[in-house]
């Protein structure tokens, strides 16, 4: 007898229907699951004979073909454990018939996704998110983990079910379930990773100011000091002072996380915005992502939040050029022989770097040991192209003895974040019905028409050039942090004091004399 | 035998420029030349006699200068007039041959050395464009194209727009180092660069010492501006009071290692330079008085955190601290400040004082 089973599968971030089809017939006790399975799915055979066999329900000891389709898309991971099990026990009529054998069409109004355990539990899933997104159109009602049902919380459009065993998922089908998920609203900030604060941060007062406004326009920052400076620590202060997540953006934030399994289930939602700090023997796929079933990569991890990349030029150069595509585009088209995705990487990217080798090149306190030679070839380690795409560069040097014993207290993360979204206000009113949501993105077209200069202004770019030898690639960037300055001080015109705040921001530009 | 010729011959026989200077002591070059298999063998070692007689050899001179002359590569010998007379000194141990590129002439006007450390700091860059870019109007800048702080003295001096001379260890076909090929281009086509040595010769640890003669040779008074307590900067000083050229140093901070060997030539006499002026007064020129520069116009802000400044370095924190405001006030303050000129960041966010010190702040002892 032939039995039909909804599901679902993932490509990329978006979900397609998956009918799990289970046929028993005469022959030889066999499994055969065909439809282009990967290994896991092919293992669920076992994983299902248990389960079904633990669960109290007979395994039929017949010839039993199990087609995914469609047929032609690979298949992957064992969301499939549940469909099949209920397949072959609907195929075999232990359930899905009332008493007198006949069929009910309860079990197609159901989409089931679950991996089973021998004991017939049913276990977490990655990727429920984007597939309740996807599932939700069809209107049909979702059962998925008990695991996973703090995902289902936040999509309105669906009636989820969560079901802890193998039993409570025939029970839904013969109509004896419980009650859908209920639906709540999405608390979004909260706490966020890290926990640090703003007002801990000793001294850095420049530091933190540019920490302010890259936050402010959504720069990229780059921060350049000896060792023991207090870069990290600066970094992981950032997302305590960007602007609360919008609930579009978590959600989008949520379906990546979700896809590969680094949600926390608890929550079920990414409310705060992620801090993403790959070390820097990360590989190229690692980062932008790939592998044989084009998973996503850190940085698209870090969508909507902060990509910590410490260290700088310690990563390998193949390494750093791949991020200049996304960090332009904010997408990473992720292409394989057997699918090309795209994942969303709109991230903030946050990297910190030594001077030279030794570390101490122009710091104040320390001699710094390094040839000429050295200096340089560690400084080349970065594309031009890269530091290109980062517009605020500070130098950060170590904080005096004084500065950490003394027990004043800085300005707290929450009255900078204040700030910050002020300042985005001001920008989401200016660039609306565009592309553009902050300064840091906008096109050269925009730069003319928002970043114009009084005279005064001019004047200070123009000494600017000439007394620190500033390249000509500073002046766009220079003139974007500028409107930044200008936003967080509430200006509606760019004026000479910011202009030369700004210029304090680039700090690979000037050289140091 | 036309005399360069046989000047030519020395220098490409790759004899020692100290034993050919005593050779010629004893015998005329044109006695050299013309009886040299008679009493070559008697006046002579043995090695030095197989180098001179391999290249004694009138064809391979006319290829040599024919080589020369298609690769772009000008000469002077000591037989030639435009051979610069301050290196024409015994003292100097003038080479028999100087190649060059760019203009000659220049090995005649007024010049001053700048030389210093490789590891130049921001201080000793920052005190090359303060010191060069005033000096390069009135005099050529001589220094050795090395990275550090020679490298800053061509390119303040050609920033500047003024003269320049480089004098290489090498040959003028293998300058180093290599990320100066750059600056050696720009020196070709804008001043003069130098070398003793023939154009293929590559530069070994030994002939940079040996060119330092002609740096402080070519010049009136030696600049030392960083050194370290034994740096190659200071084999030039002792050229120089060899040749009875001046010294100048720059004083740099007593900690500081790179300022170790110009603060001992301070103490042993040589004249401290802040300012070009230092040396414009050594050398009593007289120099039309720059029109004050107009006030530069300074808002409160700027003031109140220039007299912080001025107190003494500051970092930015301390300044903060200092004068209560609020950080992007600050900002905006010292970064036109730096602008304007008036104070510069000696290290990261470290800041001081950058004034020109004016002649009346020097006091006239």
């Amino acid at each position: 007898m032939l039995s039909r089973i909804n599901s679902y599968a993932l490509n990329g971030l978006s979900g397609y229907g998956v009918t799990v089809e289970v046929d028993i017939h005469r022959g030889l006790p066999s499994v055969e699951v065909v439809g282009l399975p990967d290994t896991a799915v092919k293992e669920s055979r076992e994983r299902v004979r248990s389960a079904i066999a633990n669960s109290g329900y007979c395994f039929s000891p017949n010839r039993i073909t199990v087609n995914l389709a469609p047929a032609h898309t690979k298949k992957g991971g064992s969301t499939f454990d549940l469909a099949i099990a209920l397949g072959i026990l609907c195929a075999t009529e232990q359930i899905g018939t009332d008493e007198n054998k006949t069929p009910l069409d309860a079990v197609s109004d159901y989409i089931f996704l679950g991996e089973l355990s021998l004991s017939g539990e049913v276990r977490r899933i990655n990727g429920v998110m984007p597939i309740l997104i996807s599932a939700q159109k069809s209107g049909k009602k979702i059962v998925i983990p008990l695991a996973n049902a703090n995902e289902a919380k936040y999509i309105r459009g669906a009636e989820v079910y969560a079901v802890s065993t193998l039993r409570d998922a025939v029970a839904l089908v013969n109509g004896e379930g419980g009650a859908p998920i209920e639906k709540s609203d999405i608390t979004l900030g909260g706490d966020i990773p890290f926990g640090e604060d703003l007002k801990y941060v000793k001294g850095q007062l420049l530091a933190k100011r540019a920490l302010e406004i890259a936050a402010a326009g959504g720069h990229n920052i780059l921060m350049i000091g000896p060792p023991g400076g207090g870069k990290t620590m600066l970094a992981k202060c950032i997302p305590s002072i960007l602007p609360d997540m919008t609930e579009q953006e978590a959600l989008e934030t949520t379906k990546i996380h979700s896809v590969a399994g680094i949600l926390d289930e608890s929550v079920g939602i990414v409310a705060s915005r992620p801090f993403r700090s790959p070390h820097h023997t990360t590989s190229r796929v690692a980062l932008t992502g790939g592998g044989a079933n084009a998973h996503p990569g850190e940085i698209s991890f870090a969508h909507n939040g902060v990509l910590f990349l410490d260290e700088l030029p310690e990563y390998p150069r193949s390494v750093l050029e791949i991020l200049r595509q996304p960090l332009e585009d904010g997408v990473v088209s992720v292409s394989r022989a057997s699918r090309t995705v795209e994942y969303p990487a709109s991230f903030m990217l946050v990297a910190s770097m030594n001077p030279c080798p030794c570390g101490y090149h122009g710091s104040a306190a320390h001699e710094c040991t390094c040839t000429p030679a050295q200096i340089q070839k560690y400084a080349s380690r970065i594309s031009g192209p890269l530091l290109d795409r980062i517009d605020v560069q500070i130098n950060v040097d170590e904080v005096q003895y004084s500065e950490l014993t003394d027990g004043s207290v800085g300005e707290s993360s929450s009255a900078v974040k204040a700030r910050v979204d002020a300042a985005r206000a001001v920008q989401t009113e200016r660039y609306k019905n565009t592309p553009v949501h902050c300064n840091a993105k906008m096109p050269s077209a925009m730069i003319k028409k928002y970043c114009k200069l009084d005279g005064a202004g001019e004047k200070i770019l123009a000494a600017a050039f000439d007394k620190l030898g500033m390249s000509a690639r500073a002046y766009s960037r220079i003139l974007k942090v500028a409107r930044t300055i200008a936003d967080l001080d509430g200006s509606a015109d760019i004026a000479a004091r910011h202009v030369s705040e700004a210029v304090m921001y680039r700090a690979l530009d000037k050289e140091t004399r | 035998m036309i005399l360069s010729d046989a000047y030519l011959w020395l220098s490409y026989s790759h004899v020692g420029t100290g034993k050919i200077n005593r050779l010629l002591d004893r015998m005329p070059i044109e006695r050299l030349w013309d009886s040299f298999d008679d009493e070559g063998k008697y006046a002579l070692d043995e090695p030095t006699f197989g180098k001179l007689k391999r290249t004694r050899n009138a064809d391979f001179i006319e290829r040599a200068k024919n080589y020369l002359r298609l690769n772009g590569i000008e000469y002077v010998t000591r037989a030639d007039p435009a051979y610069p007379e301050l290196v024409d000194q015994r003292e100097v141990d003038p080479p028999p041959v100087l190649y060059y590129k760019g203009d000659i002439g220049l090995v005649r006007t007024d010049c001053i050395a700048v030389v210093g450390t490789r590891q130049a700091t921001p201080y000793g860059r920052y005190a090359v464009d303060r010191i060069v870019t005033e000096l390069a109007k009135s005099f050529t800048i001589v220094s050795g194209m090395a990275t550090g702080i020679d490298g800053f003295a061509h390119e303040a001096a050609l920033k500047a727009g003024g003269k320049t001379i480089a004098v290489l260890g090498s040959g003028l076909f293998e300058p180093s180092p290599a990320s100066h090929l750059k600056l050696f281009d720009t020196i070709s086509k804008h001043g003069l660069v130098l070398s003793e040595y023939t154009p293929e010769a590559h530069a070994t640890p030994y002939t940079f010492p040996e060119r330092n003669r002609i740096i402080s040779g070519l010049s009136r008074g030696v600049l030392v501006v960083e050194a370290k307590a034994k740096s190659g900067s200071l084999i030039t000083v002792k050229c120089a009071l060899e040749q009875g050229r001046d010294v100048f140093a720059v004083p740099g901070d007593i900690d500081s290692p790179r300022s170790l060997g110009t603060n001992s030539l301070l103490r042993q006499g040589a004249a401290a330079v802040a300012d070009a002026d230092d040396i414009f007064g050594f050398y009593g020129i007289k120099r039309k008085k720059i029109a004050q520069n107009a006030p530069v116009e300074l808002d409160f802000n700027e003031t109140a955190v220039l007299n912080i400044i001025e107190a003494g370095e500051s970092t930015f924190d301390a300044i903060a601290m200092a004068s209560g405001l609020n950080t992007p006030d600050l900002c905006a303050a010292v970064s036109s400040l730096v602008l304007k000129g008036l104070v510069r960041e000696r290290a990261k966010n470290v800041y001081c004082s950058a004034r020109q010190t004016s002649g009346a702040a020097k006091g006239d002892l």
